[in-house]
């Protein structure tokens, strides 16, 4: 820029920011205070000074003050509180345009006491809690469905017999879930046999009514509960199973007698169908 | 005394008393709805299920015995 013929300064208008002094005096750097509003700006609103500002602050109580980089503004001491010698008119508020808008009368609406809704409100609350219970029921419900087993797998664990095929005094083995059934018709005398035994210094004691829901129809695990092993029918000592494995007897109602067996041979669940005839195992 | 001051004071006003009674309905009102679906279903697919048609099915069965 070496073409530069002379300096020209132009005072600009920026900003004020104010910040308190020490002494308590607004400062306001950077303020131009001799600005004067721009030609042509009419005063339409009435409360604009002309000219030159009327309450440039006197010089003893310092000033701002121009050099080649900035602006310093100083103060010196607390200065009097500046008196505006011209009038100065501040509205800080539109003149309204319309009417008020009045607020309208809404006693009509309002409840006459406080008894009035409130049966209604708390019956609203109550069936929403009622609708809410019901359904966070009903999706545990059906969520623990979910982990149950499905209809096929239950079918599948059932076996169905027709008891009529089973004359008296007749064994039966049949598979159920893997492992073998023993179903017996038992005679009157067997019957007999069994209650008649006193159960209470077995090994495992348990009367013989607890193992049937029949008492001509005696249902059982056929897996020794020695070892595992599937008991022979219609042999032993008491006239029940006998394990060949370690030589456990179980007597006519399946309780273990002697050998090594700790406990009497398991009875599922079962159940009659009367009407068809039939015995439901599982 | 009006209904629902009758309500108020007999159910709304401890709580106790309310959450129950919610509880409870909730356990009716499950209880009613089941039965009110599944009389719909049964009315809606009347002679279509097992339990309507079954009676001819049994009664050839004993017949052919």
């Amino acid at each position: 820029m070496a073409g530069l013929q002379g300096v020209v300064k132009k005072a600009i208008t920026l900003p004020c920011t104010v910040r308190p002094l020490s002494s308590g005096v607004p400062s306001a750097p950077f303020l131009n205070l001799a600005a004067r509003a721009p030609a042509g700006h009419d005063d339409h609103h009435g409360h604009s000074a002309h000219g030159p500002r009327a309450d440039v602050p006197p010089k003893w109580i310092g000033g701002v003050q121009k050099s080649s980089s900035h602006l310093l503004s100083k103060t010196y001491i607390t200065p009097s509180t500046i008196a505006y010698r011209g009038s100065r008119t501040i509205h800080t508020s539109t003149p309204a345009k319309y009417e008020t808008p009045k607020v309208p009368d809404f006693s009509d609406y309002k409840a006459q006491s406080e008894s009035t809704n409130r049966a209604l409100s708390y019956m609203m609350i109550g069936t929403m809690g009622v609708l809410s219970a019901s359904v966070a029921k009903s999706t545990i419900t059906e969520f623990l469905g979910t982990l149950a087993a499905s209809a096929d797998v239950l079918a599948l664990a059932k076996v169905e017999l027709e008891l009529a095929a089973i004359p008296e005094g007749k064994n039966v083995v049949i598979k159920w879930r893997g492992k073998p059934v023993f179903i017996r018709h038992r005679t009157q005398d067997e019957i007999q046999e069994a209650r008649a035994v006193d159960w209470k210094k077995l090994r495992d004691p348990q009367p013989d009514e607890d193992r049937v829901k029949k008492p001509e129809w005696l249902v059982m695990l056929g897996v020794c509960t020695h070892l595992g092993c599937v008991p022979i029918g219609e042999a032993g000592d008491f006239g029940g199973w006998f394990c060949p494995c370690h030589g456990s007897h179980y007597d006519i109602s399946g309780r273990a007698r002697k050998g090594p067996a700790p406990l009497n041979l398991e009875v599922p669940p079962h159940d009659f169908n009367d009407a068809e005839g039939k015995i439901v195992i599982g | 005394m009006s209904f629902s001051t009758t309500f108020y004071n007999a159910i709304v006003k401890r709580n106790s008393v309310y959450v129950s009674t919610i509880f409870a309905g909730a356990f009716a009102f499950g209880v009613g709805f089941d039965l009110g679906i599944s009389k719909f279903w049964d009315t809606w697919n009347r002679g279509k299920q097992w339990k309507d048609i079954r009676d001819r099915y049994i009664q050839k069965d004993d017949a052919e015995e």
